[in-house]
């Protein structure tokens, strides 16, 4: 490293900038490329368009940045996003065909997403600390249950959302206060919880401590196992948050409803800066990395330059850049 | 022999409804393999599968259906393993997950006596099956290129919507482009949206922040198409377009029963084909008449008037 | 110099430095080193921790370049990698074994050079040979075991047998009985005089005055990175080794510490205590400013027993008492919370977050002392501030991850971590392993200190000298009973190794 200086505090404030900024250069060079590749990226209703769709993946990776920091992982959010919306639009048509389309049948229908958010989260956890089985297991089965699931209730069909409560229930996901959609609002708040959560309290010291060092989480008097489950109620927990602005949208679930976002929620992660294999977390880096997910779908949308056919490529691509910035490996070759 | 499949179906109906539960010499066995409903189309193929075993075998109480869901090839052609060794199938209808790697499979089945009818997706060798039954994938975009062609006066920008880079894909698309070739239609740009709904709405999202006028969608498909609708909705431009999905899914079938002006018509592309496959085949189980032959479904256009007759309320799709 | 022209059969080979110099960035680390290993010889590396051995032995092994100088092997000027070094024969034993944890014996010895048999591998002939390699080290370890279920002992014997099988011509080993037992370091011993016979040049690395003493024919001395000189091993006493790794005398090693009165209070007492399989039966009690000591050999038990006491262990029979109130602790926190604290043995595998911060390690322990509803983080610096000065922590750039400081500074960061929560009961395993003379000597004073101020400690250690040193009292196990507790007069070397072999006592030594 040529860059050390003789005091050793600057050098590491400089490793330490380049580290957390780096999904944030990754971003605004997206979004520069955004710019040339058509004017209409800088509308307004393009910038809230991108917003708007980042906050789903965007509040479930917030979830899966304290599974991944606590060095777990968590497949299942994709099928569990599915499953809930599902359960959510049986219950809130079942209770409308019994009662006047109301406010109530809204926040019933909240209010079971995120009770079964947080079971479904103590499921993962549950069998990952308890029944001792590798996380990645334990969620590759969950995910495949839950898809299932969804397609049977939906009966290999849609499930579509009662018309009276759809037109009530609509506006969470369209409407805005003060310009900023809904679902910003949403996905800010959830961020900022996050943020305080993972950095400022003892429940997020001990999620980098265990997926740093499993054995000396214990040997310092951390409840492993209970911090474990925790991180996975959470992400469920965000999983339920992303479905209850996500159902008022089109209205309807299927057994594709979600598809491949626990993989979207992952590189979000990644490319924000946390660590696959544990130890470390950032919430910001993660916002950012869903940002710069979205905007790449956005982007390819807004030009006919790249055939429909590689745009998986430029994805790939752009991914496997982000994260070779923001890991600085390309410094440290000299 | 290609027949009209409306001419077919009448035919069917009268012998079906023949009393001729005794006709059958001997217990028959059809084993139907289907693709996992992963989306609206398969789900309805599941739906119509199921119905239609239900009122064959009481039809023929000597007639034993086995219906297989499989998820991608390889489970498909496990299954069909099973059907051959466990169930000793005497035909097998057949929607293949993908025609190309299935068509070995296939013929190993054939090799076992069994009768071959193959749904909607083609094998790489035709001489395998003895029956097959289609949707006509050219004629889907023929026909909605040609009713956009007429509803905006041969002239206009529009935007597509395609589904998956396969070749049902692909043959749509190249029919439509044909369809529309020589008007002043000017296609602005064509996107995947993976016949999905939340794709569809991110698309068309993207095409409304890119295009200020747009006169019409083709969304291909109706689950792309009620995701343009949100899209459409969430920016006010409802007076705009209108939006030509396809499939008959029950939801757009109803808009065009009551009138919406977004969505003036559907094209039809029936996940039921699987039932007329299925009736055939036991049909020819039934009589043992000797029903070969080529069975195209045709796509024909849904407007509010013939709506009512390609609306199953029942049917999850 | 020895350096003449010579085939490998004879016994003059030699490893020779000349003037290395390494830098790292702008930190010049190693000050012109010279060095000459003959064929033959027990050439002892002393010097206290950051004084550049692991880095000089480094560049000899070929893990590292020299920043500068020359290196000369068999009389020609060599620049190599560790695997051009290794395939000469100059070979490293890590100090942190380099073992694939899921391979087993035999594979870890013959990794990167199977013996093949047409296109397939000849296991046969590499379990023989596996297994004659470790029966000439005295070991018994079955070459199908994985690495990952030895005991730290055994794993050193398959990186000596693997070393062995390799024809090594220079044997560099660093701190090799760190981890191994009186009886252990014995057979290693023989086998390097065996080896020393048959010319092979041994480098030794330890802390061990007593071991350099007894094996070595030549030492070099480093401090700070400079060299100090060569000698002959006759020509120094121990204290002056201690004298000219330090540069300045060392007072008496292990402080005078008051003895608790007859009628202190009785802390922690352990009745009967199994766990089926590991502790056979163990009781003894602790009182208020009393040093408890543990001896025994590796494996006898004493880190279990000690861990089944602060919850770290279930299915525990037996009473444990902590102030006359009987307790079964699930976990550590709730020992925490009874002022009860352990300190492990394992600093980088369960006492530190190597890649974390020093202040997020030292407040992991304590973490809840620091927050309400969020950690306050200015409370919690300046605790870790006034801690690092307590504790003596020598880190010029507090910004580091753990893993960068040096072994005594590791150790005193774990101490900082665990009296945090002021704990009345401290159970420190193995303080001083790997640990230089000088911070060595200010751990001992720590213990003292503690003891003096009423709190009460149980020491286990491996060092004799150490246990005798500093403990008012002496347990001693043995395959996992605890054999005999010793005091005054019979608090003798000889005498706690009778206990701890199973001769005297109760515990039985199959």
């Amino acid at each position: 490293m040529s860059s050390m200086t003789t005091t050793g505090v600057k050098k590491t404030r400089f490793n330490l900038d380049l580290k957390t900024i780096g999904p944030f250069v990754a971003l605004i060079v997206l979004f520069l490329i955004g710019i040339l590749v058509n004017q209409a990226f800088l509308s307004t209703g393009n910038l809230t368009n991108i917003l708007t769709r980042s906050s789903f993946i965007g509040i479930i990776a917030v979830g899966a940045t304290f599974v991944i920091t606590a060095g777990g992982i968590d497949l299942s959010v994709g099928s569990m996003a599915a499953f809930i919306s599902g359960c959510m639009i049986v219950i809130m048509n079942t209770l409308a065909a019994t009662m006047e389309p109301g406010i109530m049948i809204v926040l019933a229908g909240v209010f079971a997403s995120v009770l079964l958010g947080s079971a479904a989260g103590f499921v993962n956890g549950f069998l990952t600390t308890k029944g001792k089985i590798e996380a990645f297991i334990v969620t590759l089965g969950t995910m495949g249950i839950y898809r299932s699931l969804v397609t049977y209730v939906a009966d290999g069909g849609t499930l579509a959302l009662d018309r009276g409560v759809r037109t009530i229930y609509r506006p969470v996901y369209y409407d805005s206060f003060f310009g900023i959609p809904y679902p910003v609002l949403v996905f800010l708040g959830v961020a900022i919880l996050g943020y305080v959560l993972l950095n400022k309290t003892v429940f997020g010291r001990h999620c980098f401590a265990i997926g740093s060092n499993e054995n000396v989480a214990r040997y310092s008097a951390v409840h492993v196992d209970r911090i474990k489950t925790l991180t996975y109620i959470l992400q469920g927990i965000c999983v339920s948050i992303a479905t209850i602005i996500y159902v008022p949208r089109l209205g309807s679930a299927s057994g594709q409803t979600g598809t491949l976002w626990e993989l979207e929620a992952i590189a979000a992660v990644i490319i924000g800066g946390t660590v696959l294999k544990g130890g470390y977390g950032r919430i910001w880096g993660t916002v950012v990395g869903a940002l710069i997910l979205t905007m790449i779908g956005n982007i390819l949308n807004l030009t006919d330059v790249i055939s429909n056919y590689l745009n998986g490529t430029v994805q790939g691509i752009i991914i496997v850049v982000a994260v070779f910035l923001q890991r600085g490996s390309w410094r440290k070759k000299k | 022999m290609k027949l009209p499949i409306k001419i077919m179906g009448a035919a069917l109906g009268v012998m079906l409804a023949l009393p001729t539960a005794s006709a059958l010499a001997e217990k028959f066995t059809i084993g139907v393999s289907i693709p996992t409903a992963t989306h609206g189309w398969t789900g309805g193929v599941n739906y119509h599968a199921k119905e239609t075993k239900k009122r064959l075998e009481t039809t023929y109480p000597d007639l034993k259906i086995v219906l297989v869901t499989a998820a991608d090839p390889t489970a498909q052609a496990n299954d069909l393993e099973d059907l051959v060794s466990v169930h000793k199938i005497d035909a097998l209808v057949i929607l293949p997950t993908d025609g190309g790697p299935l068509t070995d499979p296939i013929r190993q089945v054939k090799e076992s006596g069994a009768l071959i009818t193959v749904v909607d997706r083609a094998l790489t060798d035709d001489t395998i099956q003895d029956i097959y039954v289609a949707g006509n994938n050219p004629e889907l975009g023929a026909v909605s290129a040609k009713y956009i062609k007429k509803a905006l006066g041969g002239k206009g920008d529009i935007v597509v919507l395609r589904g998956m880079p396969i070749v049902i894909d692909e043959e749509r698309f190249d029919a439509f482009m044909e369809g529309i070739e020589g008007s002043e239609i000017n296609v602005l740009d064509h996107k995947h949206a993976n016949w999905n709904r939340d794709d569809g709405f991110t698309v068309m999202q993207d095409f409304l922040a890119r295009f200020p006028k747009i006169d019409a969608v083709w969304a291909q498909d109706d689950d792309i198409a009620l995701g343009v609708i949100e899209a459409v909705k969430q920016a006010g431009r409802e007076e705009e377009m209108f939006i030509v999905g396809g499939a008959g899914m029950k939801d757009i079938i109803k808009r065009v029963m009551d009138g919406d002006r977004l969505t003036p018509v559907d094209v039809l592309y029936p996940p039921s084909m699987i039932s007329t496959a299925m009736e055939i085949t036991a049909l020819k189980a039934v009589t043992g008449a000797p029903l070969k032959g080529t069975y195209i479904v045709g796509s024909p256009l849904i407007t509010q008037e013939n709506a009512k007759d390609y609306y199953f309320p029942k049917s999850p799709f | 110099m020895p350096t003449t022209m010579a085939s490998p059969s004879t016994i003059e080979t030699a490893l020779v430095a000349n003037n290395i110099c390494k830098s790292f960035g702008p930190n010049e680390v190693l000050h012109g080193v010279s060095l000459n290993v003959v064929a033959g010889e027990v050439h002892a590396l002393l010097g206290e921790n950051g004084a550049g051995k692991s880095t000089l032995v480094k560049i000899l092994s070929g893990f590292e370049a020299p920043s500068s100088g020359a290196l000369v092997y068999e009389g020609r000027d060599v620049h190599w990698s560790s695997a051009e070094a290794e395939n000469s024969g100059v070979i490293l034993i890590h100090q942190e074994f380099n073992l694939a944890e899921q391979l087993t014996v035999e594979e870890s010895i013959f990794l990167g050079r199977e013996i093949t048999k047409g296109p397939f591998l000849d296991k046969v002939r590499m379990r023989t040979l596996a297994q004659g390699y470790l029966q000439a080290l005295d070991c018994y370890a079955d070459p199908s075991a994985r690495i990952h279920d030895l005991a730290v002992a055994d794993k050193q014997m398959v990186e000596l047998a693997k070393a062995t099988s390799r024809n090594a011509r220079v044997l560099i080993l660093d701190e090799p009985t760190a981890v191994l037992t009186g009886k252990e370091t014995k057979v290693l011993f023989e086998l390097i005089r065996r080896l020393r016979a048959q010319g092979v040049a041994i480098i030794y690395i330890s802390h061990k005055l007593e071991e350099i003493e007894e094996i070595a024919d030549r030492i070099t001395i480093l401090r700070d990175g400079t060299l100090v000189g060569n000698y002959d091993a006759n020509e120094l006493t121990k204290d002056d080794m201690a004298r000219l790794m330090v540069g300045r005398e060392l007072s008496d090693l292990y402080p005078h510490i008051l003895t608790p009165p007859e009628d202190a209070e009785i802390v922690l007492e352990v009745d009967n205590l199994k766990i089926p399989g590991v502790i056979f039966n163990a009781s003894f009690s602790l009182k208020k400013g009393e040093i408890l000591g543990f001896a025994g050999l590796v494996g006898a038990g004493r880190t279990a027993l000690m861990e089944a006491i602060i919850g770290l262990t279930q299915n525990v029979s037996g009473e444990v008492r902590v102030f006359g109130k009987p307790v079964a602790y699930k976990d550590l926190s709730e020992a925490r919370d009874d002022g009860v604290a352990y300190l492990t043995k394992d600093r980088k595998e369960k006492g530190l977050l190597l890649t974390h911060g020093l202040c997020p390690n030292f407040s992991l322990f304590s973490l809840q002392k620091f927050s309400n509803l969020l950690i306050d983080e200015t409370a919690e610096r300046k605790a870790f501030e006034a801690a690092s000065k307590v504790f003596d922590l020598r880190v010029g750039d507090m910004s580091v991850p753990a893993g960068s400081l040096s072994g005594g500074n590791q150790q005193k960061l774990l101490l900082a971590k665990v009296m945090e929560v002021a704990p009345q009961i401290v159970i420190i395993d193995e303080p001083t392993r790997g640990i230089d003379v000088g911070t060595k000597s200010q751990i001992y004073q720590f213990i003292k200190e503690l003891a003096e101020a009423g709190r009460s400690v149980i020491l286990i250690s491996s060092e004799m000298t150490e246990i005798i040193g500093l403990s008012h009292r002496v347990a001693v196990m043995c395959n996992g009973t605890l054999s005999g507790i010793l005091q005054g007069a019979d608090l003798e070397e000889h005498e706690i190794m009778r206990y701890a072999s199973g001769l005297k006592g109760n515990g039985k030594y199959e």
